[in-house]
């Protein structure tokens, strides 16, 4: 029977377009030691390290979690990388509670960080065109790189196809109330890169296309930044858990799938995000969740693109694919609704540092849990070419 | 059409080697001009008669499963994991099909695509293919606009005329556009099709009330691009950029200076612009200014005129002075 875990302490650094004070170095260490101090507990009791790290070309090194042990105090240690596109945050959770669960540890230290923005085009004198072609290499190598393959216009795509299979759906008002919404829910994340952006519905339907259909407040920003977990086996848990005076948010679930990276008979389906549907369906299963809209009350999800977290509400389960915008023509997940969705404004207020970003969606999690004492939370992380990747984790307030 | 680059990093990306500091709170910040390269030699292996067939012959490939019979395009893989991995042979498929979903159009590319924007990506099913190709689509009648190709909608693969064996020497523009002939051709190549030319736009003559139209609306520019030359958070969007740019309209021409973070309007008339932007209606280009409506969204919905596409990264600093104004007062607020 594997071991039961749970997080017993969790923190993470201001979201920033740009961090000029600190490099990845520091920024990684900021959240871990606001984390073990969260838990109460030293970094020396601390068995193991998750890094979850998305790009290398970000960090300007392959390997750049190495000087990572030293900095964090995890010298002769276990420590492993994670790296599966945007997905990498919810991954890293997931390979750390196989290790707890699978009793090779007691305790681990899930540390996601990114340094994204360093990345200059000196011929538009501006980053994002450099850091939206460091993330393009992450497009097929053989077959896409050389056709101007973007993340947007990956999953672009993806809604594209959504909305070609039903059709009158994620209508543009509805997209942009979605958007003003998310803004409106980070003025109270302190943490948050846009936490005084708020934004009209009328300002994201007038923003410009970036990548047709998707319009500038219709994608998360670029950050810079770290988040940083402590998870703990039962017992361990228990025990930093009564010392710390902080409940135990645990991990009851969790479920993942990477779906074909090419499109077609036999592969992948452009008119929905699999990886999403079997994801969430496999995190419910193990976490003993038969109905998800009776079960789940919070989701922070990865809104890489506002009609993205359209589709995967739907492929959760949470809403019908063809009514999908009655999560806000319902109420579904409008102030006092069914919902709560990315209270701390999700990757497109309170940022996208891509390793960090699924983690920093936990550490929201457990703190709406605790603050507003909710029973169940259902995390997300998405990536790679065309929503390829997912996983999910179900995380529950004891 | 894109034009081939010669070098496989052009002299135009590469900066100086330099470092700048930047003071916050008092303190001083190192930054360093740095590069990460790694150049190659690329095996194309079991897909080199692929590109192969692209280069030499214009023709299309995809692999055949010898079990299943599925037909991949492209021919990724030389055995069917569907089908516990029996083998595939090499077929050929048409040059004609019908895109899989509605694709997506770029408008703001990665920076080794500047130069190629507008232009959409989508997946097409080539006839005798079961799987989706991913390729470039253009259109020969301007730029690129929503709706004009659509899930279902046939396309054409077109070759370019230099290739060099990458999936970047084909790309696809709607049958529509074609001749029954083009259609029908194999190996039809860039340089056979008829591509529209950017032409400036020419007005009617001016009313009175175009005349103090374009009076009232050069008023409210100038008076914007005071504000903006002077927020600290403006200067940002167009850090870093210098270009003139002459403007016209129905009643009158005026000129934009962009200068590292200094954003001017004057009414004179420049003799050698960096570019022309041309619309009817002043007040298209002052909505955008004012933050009321994206001027990209009016260069792709033809309500502005720009006479070169590259230049729509002058449009987006544009768009982004006015977000960057708007954001700065809005901070200033909640603050």
């Amino acid at each position: 029977m594997a071991k039961k875990v749970g997080i017993v302490g969790a923190a993470i650094t201001p979201f920033k377009g740009r961090w000029y004070q600190k490099t990845y170095y520091e920024l990684a260490q900021m959240a871990t030691r606001e984390a073990v101090a969260d838990a109460a507990i030293s970094i020396k009791d601390v068995d193991s390290v998750f890094y979850g790290i998305y790009n290398d070309i970000f960090e300007r090194a392959c390997i750049p979690e190495h000087p990572l042990q030293g900095i964090l105090g995890m010298q002769n240690k276990f420590g492993i990388r994670i790296s599966t596109g945007g997905a990498t945050g919810a991954y890293t959770l997931s390979a750390a509670h196989a290790y707890l669960a699978g009793e090779r540890f007691k305790t681990a230290l899930v540390m996601g960080v990114e340094k994204a923005t360093d990345c200059f085009d000196f011929k538009s004198m501006s980053a994002t065109p450099e850091v939206i072609k460091t993330i393009a290499w992450s497009g097929d190598t053989f077959f896409e790189q050389n056709i101007g393959w973007t993340a947007s216009d990956s999953y672009a795509e993806v809604v594209l196809g959504y909305m070609d299979e039903y059709p009158g759906t994620l209508k543009p008002e509805i997209t942009a109330q979605i958007s003003a919404l998310l803004s409106q829910q980070a003025r109270t994340n302190p943490y948050a890169q846009r936490q005084f952006d708020q934004v009209t519905p009328e300002e994201v339907m007038n923003s410009r296309y970036i990548v047709y259909p998707f319009k500038e407040l219709e994608i998360c920003v670029y950050s810079e930044g770290a988040a940083a977990l402590i998870l703990a086996e039962e017992e361990t848990a228990k025990a930093i858990a009564k010392n710390s005076g902080k409940p135990i948010i645990w991990i009851t679930g969790l479920g993942e799938a990477n779906e074909h990276s090419f499109a077609g008979k036999n592969q992948k389906d452009m008119s929905h995000i699999v990886s999403d549907y079997l994801g969430s369906r496999r995190a419910y299963e193990m976490a003993g969740i038969k109905d998800p809209t009776k079960a789940v009350q919070l989701v922070e999800l990865h809104d890489a693109f506002i009609h993205q977290l359209e589709i995967s509400m739907a492929e959760f389960g949470l809403v019908p694919y063809q009514t999908v915008d009655s999560l806000i023509e319902d109420g579904l997940i409008l102030p006092g609704g069914k919902y709560l969705v990315n209270p701390c404004g999700g990757l497109s207020y309170c940022g996208h540092a891509v390793g960090a970003s699924n983690i920093m969606s936990a550490w929201s999690a457990r703190n709406e849990l605790i603050k507003r004492k909710l029973k169940t939370a259902l995390i997300h992380g998405t990536g790679s070419t065309i929503s390829q990747y997912t996983a999910c984790a179900i995380l529950e307030n004891e | 059409m894109p034009e081939k680059r010669q070098k496989l990093i052009p002299d135009e990306f590469i900066p100086e080697i330099r470092s700048r500091v930047i003071t916050l709170d008092n303190q001083d910040y190192l930054l360093q001009n740095d590069t990460m390269y790694t150049f190659y030699e690329r095996s194309m292996g079991e897909l080199s008669p692929f590109f192969l067939a692209i280069k030499n012959e214009k023709k299309i490939l995809g692999c055949k499963c010898s079990k299943c019979g599925i037909v991949r395009v492209p021919p990724m893989m030389t055995h069917c994991p569907d089908c516990e991995f029996a083998p595939t042979g090499l077929v050929e498929v048409s040059q004609v099909g019908k895109m899989n979903t509605t694709p997506p159009i770029t408008y703001f590319a990665t920076s080794l695509f500047l130069d190629k924007a507008p232009f959409g990506r989508g997946r097409v099913i080539l006839e005798g293919a079961d799987t989706a190709l991913s390729v470039m689509l253009y259109t020969t009648t301007g730029i690129l606009v929503p709706g004009l190709i659509k899930k279902g909608t046939e396309v054409k693969i077109i070759f370019r005329d230099e290739r060099v064996g990458q999936i970047s020497d084909i790309y696809c523009v709607p049958t529509s556009e074609l001749t029954p002939e083009q259609v029908t051709k194999k190996g039809l190549q860039e340089s056979e099709l008829n591509w529209a030319k950017p032409k400036e736009p020419q007005f009617p003559k001016p009313t009175d009330n175009d005349t103090a139209n374009f009076k009232q609306c050069l008023k409210e520019m100038q008076a914007l691009a005071v504000k903006m030359s002077q927020s600290k958070r403006a200067r940002k969007a167009i850090e870093g950029w210098r270009r003139n740019i002459t403007v016209r309209t129905k009643a009158g021409e005026f000129a934009i200076y962009i200068n590292n973070g200094d954003f001017r309007i004057e009414e004179k008339k420049l003799s050698s612009p960096d570019f022309i932007m041309a619309c009817e209606d002043p007040k298209t280009l002052l909505d955008g200014l004012m933050y009321k409506g994206a001027i990209t969204d009016s260069v792709i919905m033809k309500r502005l005129w720009i006479s070169k596409n590259l230049e729509f990264n002058t449009i987006f600093k544009l768009d982004r002075l006015a977000r960057f104004l708007v954001m700065e007062q809005k901070e200033k607020t909640a603050k």
